[in-house]
């Protein structure tokens, strides 16, 4: 049962994208080059007016991060409504993630201040885990509302802007719970011997500037890089020039597409869990 | 060669040699993470979580090769 099931799944995949490569060599002209860069592009939908540095157009970013705040919102709302002391299906699978940000990430890294962090860490790891989940449906949201791939998260602002969160919560947890004066001495270990202290307490200061860095990088190349993949095997007829290669390829591309709903959750995983030890490292100094 | 051949040429060479050293990181650090579960299924959950830790911090320096090819090939 369950393997005809999976069956079916190839199958179908298969045949959809077997018809969107015709879709794209019958539409365009077997001329037509594909452009992995341009999968990526944002265009405005709707122009607003410029105001200072920043430019406030609705692009495709934009609507996707509306669609995951939406979607977090809905689901958020229909499990407090229908919370019951049998759970149903739904309920089971988001009192999973619930206990896998409670306990796997938050449990797990901080030893102190659960209470306090835990709404921003499980924030954190619902938004970027829909966010990277929506990705992976197609829209019709691309150029001339054709259906593509795009995510929030494969935007360097958009990660940016999240780990800007954690970089700043991590420095006021830090300053709230040991005052600004000692936090900033305990970067560097009191028993070090003099100059080596400041050393020392330079390069955790440069560090923790890369922490931010590292954080933003790590999520934004992960999902432009598996959304590039992506983009290139569905693309195979194109590539090619031939339907031969691409029915045969994308088989190859359903496992991409498998792997790309793993690594969504691991980068949710990994983004949620960093931002807990940063902060569990804030509220208790080693030194 | 002309400057077009030298970006891409530097792309592919960041990304192929930047992928070298996390990917062997990142088999040392599974190896012994799965060896250590193997040993002590007890523990399996905390050693899960570190090693999750060490796989982003791991393989963060494949997306910074990432992300200087990427540079060459649209920015530079």
């Amino acid at each position: 049962m369950k393997r005809r099931r999976l069956l079916w799944a190839v199958v179908v995949v298969l045949l959809v994208g077997a018809l969107a490569g015709f879709d794209f060599l019958h539409e365009r002209g077997s001329a037509q080059e594909f452009e992995v860069a341009a999968e990526f592009e944002l265009h405005p939908i709707v122009e607003l007016p410029t105001i200072g540095p920043f430019d406030m157009s609705i692009n495709k970013a934009v609507v996707y991060l509306w669609i995951t705040a939406a979607i977090l919102i809905v689901f958020a709302v229909i499990i407090r409504l229908t919370l019951k002391p049998r759970p149903g299906r739904f309920q089971v699978i988001m009192e999973t993630l619930y206990s896998l940000a409670h306990d796997g990430i938050v449990g797990a890294v901080m030893r102190s201040g659960r209470a306090t962090w835990f709404p921003f860490v499980a924030g954190a790891f619902f938004f970027v885990l829909t966010a990277n989940l929506i990705g992976l449906v197609p829209l019709p949201l691309a150029e001339h509302w054709q259906f593509g791939f795009y995510t929030a998260t494969a935007n360097l602002y958009v990660t940016l802007a999240l780990a800007l969160c954690t970089f700043i919560f991590t420095h006021y947890a830090g300053i709230r719970r040991n005052g600004g004066l000692r936090y900033l001495k305990n970067w560097a270990p009191p028993s070090a011997p003099p100059v080596l202290k400041q050393l020392i307490w330079v390069i955790h200061a440069v560090s923790e500037i890369f922490r931010l860095v590292s954080l933003a990088v790590r999520l934004f190349a992960n999902m432009l890089a598996g959304h590039a993949i992506l983009a290139v095997f569905f693309a195979m007829a194109l590539i090619f020039q031939s339907y031969l290669a691409a029915v045969l390829l994308q088989g190859a591309s359903v496992l991409i597409y498998l792997f790309e709903i793993f690594v969504a959750f691991i980068q949710a995983f990994i983004f949620a869990i960093l931002s807990a030890v940063y902060i569990g490292g804030a509220l208790d100094q080693e030194h | 060669m002309d400057a077009e051949a030298a970006k891409l040429l530097g792309a592919g060479i960041a990304m192929g040699v930047g992928a070298l050293g996390p990917g062997i990181g990142l088999g040392m650090l599974l190896g012994k993470a799965y060896e250590s579960i193997a040993r002590q299924p007890e523990v399996a959950g905390d050693i899960r979580t570190s090693m999750f830790i060490g796989i982003g911090v791991t393989e963060a320096v494949a997306l910074y090769a990432f992300v200087v090819a990427l540079i060459l090939i649209f920015v530079a």
